[in-house]
């Protein structure tokens, strides 16, 4: 299969990103998210009604599962379903609502490369869109040092087929704390905080694409977004 | 406190229920469509082969095709499998609001096994590799995005244009050794099939004798009854799923089945247009394939029935309407012309005068019409050829037989 390769970016950018807010009609929010010719689609309900064995009375329980484009969720994509559901854990603010359930629902449509990236973001994007309280909105990136030792961001399926190590990290905006790392493969701790590092500053970028997008959904221009943006900054100064 | 499950399905409820039976009686539908109008279908594939993604209005499917070698069961053991698994759950939020054990999922499921399965669409002894040792197995996962009313077809649709859209490597069987190649050593090969059904939906109230096609959620669950047909391309009638509890016409069928035989050939002919339009896409060069990402917002990648389709279904809706019309009389203008040609092919054979009374019924009481037409439809059958079909299917078969008779050369099929 010829697949359409990362051939046009540069290795420490992120592969272009697109989405598209409430394309389903039977949740409280929904998103397709892609980036590059990764997609997926999330979905979120909540609060609604928790069975007695889940109930919480202290916070609201949270739901979450991921379905593979085929067949049955496995191992793989039950690491993943974990792994999107502890950021989310961490996120959601969960005091909100006791006694109910908040259910995220993630589907793959399709895999090419950084797909535990993809459902995270597109997790925090359906929760955005479905007005669920968060503490933070959070993003995450994928990172690879391949055979070369390059590092490359947010790599493509081709790419990923030789490769050394690879980490996904999911950051909050708020303070930019570490809210998820998973690594696989060998590497010297130099380099986990060099890829840290890259992976910190791509997700500036995504968190900006989080706000134009949205801002664009409300019927504001991006403009705007942006004079809002140096405003809150230039405060924070 | 929280919202109650109903809530969640509109058109449960009683005062929906009225309306709906009310705007029904009223010749109207909630968003404007005739009752014979459909949504429009819209197909995107996907960059692996046999990955379809369809909607119908606000109804998404996504379909999957996958195949692996596997042994045949001892039954047949000559002929590949044909696994067909539906999936409702997920970000459709349908198993959130009911039971595990769906009636819904139920349907769903028994109506794509009647349609792909029963009906031998896909040859499947094609898909032998060593008799009693090798087989392919295809699976098609059927993941429901979104339900907005009308998953049958959306779920015939998706499942049909994936099972076309796929391809499988090529495999040699040689001194008790398999070989897969891959893409660049051979290219893929397409399943064959024998046949294309697709379903169409109706939806029967007992306020109006009018059938409306394609329903919404709304409509669906305020129906009195809903009726799938299937047909394949040559319009020949697969599935009937008929239920509820809405007294039907007989003529009410026949007028469902007319239109959705005419229906189904125009939704296949659309599949092979949009397949080949992707294969050119694919011809062209790898970095014009998008998969999924087409997707999102208004692209080139998403192939709408109503484009593609534009002057043909201007040109077919307007007999569509015709028969509409023409149905409310006993006898239907282009029935007469096919049986005329089917006379003069058949006159030697039987003397029976080949009229459509003998299965439209021309009295309103349609209770007495069974015995005389089922006799007489027999006797007409045996004439032609010796295939029996489901019971259910039986006031439908001289029609069948008229049709498939003076389309594109029938196949047989079991």
């Amino acid at each position: 299969m010829n697949l359409p390769a990362k051939v046009d970016v540069e290795k420490d950018k992120l592969r272009q990103m697109h989405c598209e807010f409430n394309p389903l009609s039977r949740c409280d929010g929904s998103v397709m998210y892609s980036q590059g010719a990764t997609v997926v689609i999330a979905a979120v309900l909540g609060p609604i009604e928790v069975k007695t064995q889940n109930l919480s009375i202290d916070g609201s329980y949270l739901e979450c599962n991921y379905r593979p484009k085929a067949g049955l969720p496995q191992v793989k994509e039950r690491i993943r379903e974990a792994a999107v559901r502890d950021v989310l854990e961490l996120a959601l603010l969960a005091e909100a609502h006791p006694r109910s359930k908040m259910s995220v629902q993630i589907q793959e449509l399709e895999d090419r490369g950084s797909i535990d990236a993809c459902a995270v973001n597109s997790a925090c994007l359906a929760m955005l869109i479905g007005g669920l309280p968060l503490k933070s909105s959070f993003a995450a990136v994928h990172c690879i040092i391949n055979e070369q030792g390059d590092y490359i961001l947010d790599p493509d399926q081709s790419e990923t087929l030789h490769q050394r190590a690879s980490f996904t990290f999911a950051f909050d905006s708020v303070e930019g704390n570490l809210l998820l790392v998973q690594t696989k493969g060998a590497f010297k701790i130099a380099q986990f905080n060099d890829i840290e590092c890259l992976c910190r500053a791509a997700s500036a970028d995504i968190f900006q694409f989080y706000r134009s997008q949205i801002a664009k959904y409300h019927g504001r221009s991006e403009a705007i977004a942006e004079k809002k943006k140096d405003e809150s900054s230039s405060m924070e100064t | 406190m929280f919202m109650n499950s109903n809530l969640f399905e509109p058109g449960k409820s009683k005062p929906e229920r009225n309306f709906v039976q009310l705007a029904v009686k009223q010749n109207q539908r909630f968003d404007g469509r005739r009752s014979n109008d459909c949504r429009d279908v819209v197909l995107t594939f996907g960059a692996d082969w046999g990955t379809v993604a369809v909607s119908l209005g606000d109804t998404k499917v996504l379909t999957h095709v996958t195949c692996d070698l596997g042994a045949p069961t001892t039954s047949r053991p000559n002929e590949g499998k044909l696994q067909l698994n539906v999936n409702l759950g997920g970000v459709a939020f349908l198993d959130e609001v009911q039971t595990t054990h769906d009636q819904r999922s139920l349907t769903l499921n028994s109506l794509l096994e009647r349609t792909f399965r029963s009906s031998r669409c896909v040859d499947l002894e094609s898909l032998c590799v060593a008799a009693e040792q090798h087989v392919w197995c295809i699976r098609v996962d059927i993941n429901v995005l979104n339900h907005d009313g009308n998953l049958y077809d959306a779920s015939t649709i998706a499942t049909l244009a994936a099972l076309m859209h796929f391809r499988r490597p090529d495999v040699t069987f040689a001194d008790d050794e398999l070989r897969i190649y891959t893409e660049k050593e051979r290219e893929f090969i397409p399943l064959l099939f024998l046949h294309y059904p697709v379903s169409v939906t109706y939806c029967i109230y007992k306020s109006s004798g009018q059938p409306i096609v394609d329903p919404t959620l709304l409509e669906e669950n305020a129906a009195d009854s809903v009726i799938v047909l299937s047909f394949n391309s040559y319009q020949e009638l697969c599935t009937l799923n008929a239920g509820g509890t809405a007294p039907t016409n007989v003529r009410t069928i026949m007028q469902c089945a007319r239109n959705a035989a005419t229906r189904a050939k125009a939704i296949v002919d659309f599949i092979r247009k949009a397949l080949s339009m992707d294969e050119e896409r694919r011809l062209q060069g790898s970095r014009l394939i998008q998969g999924l990402v087409g997707l999102i917002g208004e692209t080139a990648h998403k192939l709408s029935f109503r484009k593609l389709m534009g002057q043909q279904n201007q040109e077919l809706q307007a007999p569509i309407n015709e028969k509409m019309e023409v149905d409310n009389k006993p006898i239907a203008k282009p029935e007469v012309e096919e049986v005329k040609t089917k006379e003069e092919s058949s006159k030697q054979e039987t003397d029976i005068p080949m009229d459509s009374s003998s299965w439209l019924p021309q009295d309103e009481d349609s209770q007495e019409l069974p015995t005389p037409s089922e006799a007489s439809s027999s006797k007409a059958g045996k004439g032609k050829q010796n295939r029996s079909k489901s019971k259910g299917t039986k006031k439908k078969l001289p029609k069948k037989q008229d049709h498939s008779d003076s389309e594109e050369e029938a196949k047989q099929v079991i």
